[in-house]
């Protein structure tokens, strides 16, 4: 145990996590330069690589023979960097006994990198600092250096300068990793304590799960235990993780490794849940950490309603290496049946909207994101309301409170003037304002979640020309004055389209959203007329004046064979709109709201 | 009973906005007969089958050819199959190509309904167009037409033209009227792609009529047709009682029909083929003795019935009894709310044994097909 180091890499986006990853599994012969096809080994899901974002974390043993003759285990354990993903680091972190930390010469502390240090600083973890990229011409090793030193108290002979563009400060970060962060400790005899810190489902072998031992030994065919679930089974495999599943049949306190149970059913394995062995079980669980909170709801429906079954499958399946998704079966009377969703963020629901339809080919229709009210009834009653279609009615209200966050935005000082214009036009707080270094402000904001949930990050990079960077966590709910606008079409109400906002807002709001939608429903046989209401008063008014003309003038012998197959391709598109009363309505149209910015 | 088609792929000059196939020289003229012939000959079984009820002379322009080769091809059209007596003889005639002669010679040959292409009364609309001819020689050789004997005769016109207004188009309307036709077809103008007036919409040189105003024209049309006293008998085709085309109407209810000629289709039974759009391949695989098509499909009951269903709206209107007798599918009972909602709005009459559409109902006809299809629930 005593070789073994268990540690992950605290980076920003785009600050060279993922080639310093790649670098070290290089260096120790994990994985040869020519097996190196794409140049970033842990990003292996398309998405992900295609984002240039870590998403899952995944975990990949090294051996390594130090300075000191020894040979070490080297367990690295991915962590996401997006700040939808906090929880994903704490799991990560659980699992670890050191981080290296991980600042662009270049682009130095940013407010994400802050975070996740915090995060691994109250695990407990030893912090390795590197500073990256330093053959930048834009590099700026002394001023990050003391930006690394106000944060983290550390020596300046401990930072270790790096390229792993370059492969300059390799061996250094690999021999940190082996002096400075502690061997794990744990009795390899005492009952088997696991952290499952992810898993994966496989359909030929159904569940695996990613583990980190704390105390004692899996062996295979160990009947174990997880708490949570408190289901039993045979171990099948045990084994480590390298480029492949390295199969060992047993593991022991302080290493990390999978383990497949043969669990079939995506609800009995339980990320964050502890395993024992049922013949001498521990005690009880390892804490478990915080748990995910989803920030964000959607609604989730298939296309074609015959497919819910299928999208609820897919979902249970996501499920079960994503903890943090949430979701429930929810109907609407313009959707039909589906399910509402819970998410950490934009990011993350954009990432399982993607990934249900690329991996599990489903075709959704997903409705504006919102966050979650507390609603208090004049009967004192507190509702929760995810679903703004589940909005009390106006007269049960006594009022509705909103979640607040608390946003930290790092970001040049030129650029402070544009950052508290939209902080404001969002309806932020000003708290304060320090400085990191001479040119970097660091500014702190209480915002209402609703208002950054849609573009905040991408209005804050755009007036930042790319230079801002934001964390935030959640604060508190507050009372606001919101109101819920219906949108109506030819009188009748289209539940999916229900949004929350606040009253100062709801005028234009309605009316931006009316125009949108008359621009995204097609012009029907009838006129359409759309209008924007809280409560019974309508706020704002538009139409869509009815079609006058769809006819082909010729249709003769020639014709007929490329006509049917037009109409029929028609056909198609047609049942794949949703109805409500006689108007049909086409699926962007249920995220106006989102693309209503970009007029 | 059936029909036949026979597609003479050749013209003066091609128009702006046509994607018939067609060339502009007529130097395969004699390559293109031999192979015709031979084509003919090649279908020579099916005459046992059907009788035929029409034959239709399309293009290109057929009206090029002599009025000897029209008589040669219909010759042999009677001694390869057994066309009835009464049979309805169509020969697509551009008032450009012929004069009062050349149309005597096609009556003699046996062509006893011409269609012609008039387009438009307004001399800038046909240069805009590009036809070969005047304003003046399409009336002159329609009388011509009247005068040596022809009594079925068409005339085509195109209305929704860039910046037309509907007082032109009533003034070709009338026009037409004067002329005492038995026929009018009347249709709005489609950008048809791979064509020049495609490639000028798409550079911008020229702009097609808002569809408000295209509604507008194709409004007053049928208003106008039927107070002259036609019947509106399908989207675009009007005709005094008794002269309706027979064989266009053919295509639309599925009667079989052989096309002849690069790029004609052909219809039997179930099954639908088409020739090469090409003079010279047309030739070389009916020289080596091959049928010369370029494909063919074989209509399943769902297409078969989607095509009933969009061609019956299209024309005289849904036969209930026979699309159920045909199908096994009684459409008023399969959605009655979507029919219910289509007849109180106005689109649709329901008037045993016919579902047809009211003139607000043709101005939708593509959207109302596409509702009923798509709400009608197929037996599998």
């Amino acid at each position: 145990m005593d070789s073994i180091r268990n540690f992950c890499i605290i980076a920003h986006i785009d600050h060279g996590k993922s080639t310093i990853a790649d670098r070290l599994l290089e260096r120790t012969g994990t994985i040869t330069e020519r097996e190196m096809k794409t140049n970033q080994v842990l990003d292996d899901m398309e998405l992900e690589q295609e984002r240039g974002i870590t998403i899952k974390l995944h975990a990949i043993q090294m051996k390594y023979r130090a300075r000191d003759q020894k040979e070490y285990t080297l367990n690295l354990i991915d962590t996401p960097g997006h700040v939808d993903f906090s929880y994903e680091v704490s799991r990560s972190l659980a699992a670890c006994e050191g981080a290296i930390l991980v600042v662009d010469a270049s682009q130095g502390v940013e407010a994400q990198t802050i975070s996740n240090l915090y995060l691994a600083i109250d695990a407990g973890l030893e912090i390795v600092p590197v500073i990256n990229k330093i053959d930048l011409p834009s590099a700026m090793v002394d001023t990050v250096k003391h930006q690394i030193i106000d944060l983290i108290g550390c020596k300046e002979e401990e930072i270790i300068l790096a390229s792993a563009k370059m492969k300059i400060g390799v061996d250094e970060m690999l021999e940190a990793v082996v002096q400075r962060i502690p061997a794990p400790k744990g009795d390899p005899n005492a009952s088997l304590k696991a952290l499952i810190f992810d898993s994966i489902f496989d359909g030929y072998r159904g569940s695996i799960v990613y583990i980190r031992i704390m105390d004692g030994t899996l062996t295979e065919k160990d009947r174990v235990r997880f708490f949570a679930t408190d289901k039993i089974f045979a171990a099948e495999e045990v084994g480590v993780l390298e480029m492949q599943r390295i199969r060992t049949k047993e593991l022991s306190a302080g290493n990390v490794g999978y383990l497949i149970p043969g669990a079939k059913d995506v609800h009995d394995t339980k990320v964050g849940d502890t395993i024992t062995t049922a013949d001498h079980p521990a005690d009880g669980p390892l804490p478990g950490y915080k748990e995910a909170k989803p920030m964000v709801f959607a609604g989730l429906y298939p296309v074609n309603a015959d497919n819910f079954s299928e999208l609820r499958d897919s979902l249970e399946k996501l499920r079960m290496n994503d903890a943090s998704l949430i979701f429930e079966p929810e109907t609407s009377v313009a959707l039909g049946f589906g399910f509402r969703a819970g998410f950490l963020g934009l990011l993350h629901m954009e990432i399982i909207q993607e990934r249900l339809e690329r991996e599990y080919q489903q075709e959704l229709i997903t409705t504006v994101p919102n966050v979650e009210y507390r609603v208090v009834k004049t009967n004192a009653e507190v509702v929760l309301v995810d679903n703004p279609a589940l909005m009390p009615p106006l007269g049960e209200i006594e009022h509705i409170e909103e979640p607040f966050i608390s946003a930290q935005i790092i970001a040049p000082a030129e650029y402070i003037g544009n950052i508290m214009k939209l902080c404001t036009e969002r309806r932020g707080v000003y708290k304060d304002t320090t400085y990191i270094d001479t040119t970097r402000a660091d500014l702190r904001y209480e915002l209402p979640l609703a208002d950054i949930i849609f573009d905040f990050y991408d209005k804050l990079k755009s007036t930042s020309r790319g230079y801002a960077s934001l964390d935030y966590e959640f604060l508190e709910y507050r009372e606001s004055d919101l109101v819920k606008l219906d949108i109506l079409l030819n009188a009748e109400s289209v539940d999916a389209l229900s949004t929350i906002v606040h009253r100062d807002k709801a005028y234009e709001w309605g009316k931006k959203l009316c125009a949108k939608l008359r621009k995204l429903i097609p012009r029907q046989m009838f006129e359409v007329v759309i209008q924007a209401a809280i409560g019974s008063k309508v706020i704002a008014r538009d139409s869509i004046s009815a079609l006058r003309k769809n006819v082909l003038a010729k249709c003769y012998g020639g014709d007929i064979s490329r006509k049917r197959k037009l109409l029929e391709k028609q056909k198609e598109g047609k049942k794949r709109m949703k109805q409500v009363g006689r108007v049909e309505i086409p699926q962007e149209a249920f995220l106006a709201v989102l693309a209503m910015e970009e007029d | 009973m059936a029909s036949l088609y026979v597609h003479i792929p050749f013209c003066e000059h091609k128009c702006i906005y046509c994607d018939f196939y067609s060339i502009e020289s007529l130097d395969p003229l004699e390559s293109f007969l031999t192979a015709l012939r031979k084509e003919i000959a090649m279908y020579a079984e099916y005459s046992t089958k059907e009788t035929i009820e029409t034959i239709f002379f399309g293009g290109g322009t057929p009206s090029l050819l002599s009025p000897a080769i029209i008589a040669e091809i219909l010759d042999l059209c009677h001694r390869t199959f057994s066309v009835r007596r009464d049979a309805e003889i169509t020969l697509e005639t551009n008032p450009g190509t012929v004069d009062r002669d050349i149309l005597a010679g096609f009556r003699a040959a046996g062509v006893n309904r011409l269609s012609f292409g008039v387009q438009s009364f307004h001399e800038d609309d046909l240069r805009f167009l590009t036809r070969i001819h005047s304003a003046g020689q399409a009336k002159e050789n329609i009388r011509n037409a009247q005068k040596v004997g022809f009594d079925n005769i068409s005339l085509d016109l195109i209305f929704a033209l860039p910046n037309q207004t509907l007082a032109r188009w009533k003034e070709n309307l009338q026009q037409a009227i004067v002329l005492d036709t038995q026929h009018i077809s009347a249709y709005s103008l489609i950008v048809e792609h791979g064509t020049p007036l495609a490639r000028m919409v798409r550079s911008k040189q020229v702009s097609v009529l808002p569809l408000d105003t295209e509604a507008e024209l194709y409004e007053f049309t049928m208003a106008c047709m039927r107070d002259e006293g036609f019947e509106h008998y399908e989207v675009s085709n009007y005709a005094k009682p008794g002269f309706r085309s027979r064989h266009n109407s053919n295509y639309w209810n599925h009667t079989n029909y052989i096309g002849f000629g690069p790029s004609a289709h052909s219809f039997w039974m179930n099954r639908r083929w088409w020739n090469i759009r090409s003079i010279e391949s047309y030739c070389e695989k009916i020289l080596a003795g091959e049928f010369p098509l370029a494909g063919e499909e074989h209509l399943t009951s769902g297409q078969y019935l989607d095509e009933a269903i969009m061609l019956g709206l299209r024309g005289e209107g849904i036969h209930l009894d026979r699309l159920n007798a045909r199908h096994g599918i009684d459409l008023v009972a399969s959605d009655q709310s979507t029919i219910d909602n289509l007849i109180s709005e106005c689109l649709l009459v329901h008037d045993p044994p016919f579902l047809r559409l009211t003139d607000k109902g043709y101005l939708l006809c593509d959207e109302i097909s596409k509702v009923l299809l798509a709400h009608l629930s197929v037996p599998a």
